[in-house]
């Protein structure tokens, strides 16, 4: 790596580890316009001429938000390369069937919902078909990003203490902007996706914070989407109404989802030696609990796992997997102006 | 050359420079100074794209001719700072980046670079007060980026 940035010394150290480790180098870059979480462009993912990663932060981090964004993307480029040398880096990849598949699983709960709705809120079919692709996306990109979201947060708690709090102002932030996700589409979309959705990153954000210290964190007391999950019980028993909202179940869902990730990740070591091989069992486990969590959404034949340069030629195949699906649902019911996005 | 004019020229320069165009920016800079070597502005200016390009020899002299023209001039300051740590003069970067912070108490990229330059000298307790006050200020930055970005869309 070779930067005219200031980087504080625990930065510097994993970056050179994570080189060393995994016989690459890293190249920091500033944006204005990049995306707050950051964004590794790594080549275990896509097809780079150079052997060369790439890390982009916003262009108005400067100091230690800087620093948690490197110490992020070198966690997870650890846990990708390591996969990639130890055995095989696969990612929750589609296809034409699978696509098939989940999109007419949505598309069945949405008549569910459809059905409960009075005629005036029903969803005009042209933008209930748009739906059907779109929702199935989101949790593809959800699914790919929240287990791992969880590991590396971990990861670099433990790894990293004097940027804790600077762990902990992003996380907070990134909570927000997450549990902000749909609630505008809560009337459209199906209930059941909502609170998925949502419960998801409750599970996520419940596990982080009791891997970080509870007074830190306490996400339903500091992020206020998250203050609708206080006192659940209580407001259950005072009022029968609330237990059919969208949040409670959420919080329902997400607390079994809590379950699955501390089933999975509970006995990490995180504290273990930063070998390949320690990686390379991260990297299991955010396999395991993938699984786990699609399997428990009812989504285990909705994703297959193959590589991501599958996964990359899927996303530029996705408006024939639409086509497709839809044809498959509706037959000759379907429109050409109709089909998908 | 009116100052204004130098101005109109450095905006240019820093234009390149944001998109990382060094060398053009560089040329805009040069003019800048041949019109008007007094013009302290010009010389940080041509300090930051001499650190970004690994020169940092080269742009502490150019912080050390900006300061020369005005004692106060804080960003200067924090550049020189920069400068020097990626000289390793830790010590010296020290002193600078107190004296930027000190001139102007919202610059986080000074607060942190004596935050990393304590640090190096393994005086830890300083160096996470300095890096409390920059994450301190780094925050307010973001929420205020985070805000434009509301309005924008």
């Amino acid at each position: 790596m070779k930067t005219e940035m200031p980087l504080s010394k625990p930065i510097r150290r994993i970056i050179k580890q994570t080189e060393e480790m995994l016989d690459t180098e890293i190249s920091l870059l500033r944006q204005p316009e990049a995306d707050p979480g950051g964004t590794l462009v790594d080549i275990y993912t896509y097809e780079m001429e150079k052997n060369i990663n790439v890390i982009i932060f916003p262009a108005q981090y400067v100091g230690l938000l800087k620093d948690f964004i490197i110490a992020k993307h070198c966690t997870h480029l650890l846990i990708k390369g390591a996969a990639h040398k130890k055995g095989k880096y696969l990612v929750c990849s589609y296809d034409e069937d699978s696509v098939s598949r989940g999109m007419r699983q949505i598309y069945i709960d949405t008549l569910k919902d459809e059905a409960k709705k009075a005629e005036k809120d029903k969803l005009p079919v042209n933008k209930l078909i748009q739906m059907l692709f779109i929702l199935y996306n989101h949790f593809n990109e959800d699914i790919n990003e929240i287990p791992w979201n969880a590991i590396v947060n971990a990861s670099v708690y433990h790894r990293m203490s004097k940027i804790r709090k600077t762990q902990l102002y992003h996380i907070m932030k990134e909570s927000k902007n997450d549990m902000d996700e749909m609630v505008e589409q809560e009337k459209i979309i199906p209930r059941r996706y909502f609170v998925l959705n949502k419960a998801m990153f409750y599970a996520r954000d419940m596990f982080l914070a009791k891997t970080l210290p509870a007074d830190e964190l306490m996400p339903v007391l500091n992020i206020p989407q998250m203050k609708k999950f206080n006192h659940l019980e209580v407001k259950e028993m005072l009022t029968h109404r609330w237990t059919h909202t969208a949040w409670y179940q959420s919080k329902v869902f997400g607390d079994t989802m809590l379950e699955i990730v501390d089933k999975h990740l509970d006995k990490v070591e995180w504290n273990a030696p930063p070998t390949l091989d320690h990686y390379y069992e991260l990297y299991r486990l955010g396999v395991n609990l993938t699984n786990h969590l699609t399997s428990y959404m009812s989504m285990k034949d909705w994703f297959v796992w193959d590589t991501p340069k599958h996964l990359l030629q899927a996303h530029e195949m996705k408006g024939v997997y639409e086509k497709k699906a839809l044809k498959k649902i509706f037959g000759d019911l379907i429109s050409d102006s109709e089909e998908g996005t | 050359m009116t100052t204004k004019e130098v101005v109109e020229i450095l905006k240019k320069g820093r234009a390149y420079a944001q998109r990382t165009k060094y060398k053009e920016a560089m040329a805009y800079y040069n003019k800048a100074l041949s019109l008007d070597p007094k013009y302290p502005e010009s010389w940080y200016l041509r300090a930051s794209v001499l650190i970004d390009t690994g020169k940092p020899q080269e742009a502490l002299a150019d912080c050390e001719r900006a300061l020369a023209l005005n004692q106060n001039y804080a960003d200067a300051w924090s550049k020189k700072a920069l400068a020097l740590f990626n000289l390793e003069r830790f010590e010296d970067a020290v002193l600078a980046a107190t004296r930027a912070s000190t001139l102007n108490g919202n610059d986080a990229m000074a607060w942190y670079i004596k935050g990393v330059c304590l640090d190096e000298l393994g005086r830890s307790d300083e160096a996470q007060e300095a890096y409390g006050k920059s994450l301190e200020l780094e925050i307010i930055l973001d929420m205020d980026a985070e805000r434009r970005k509301i309005r924008k869309h």
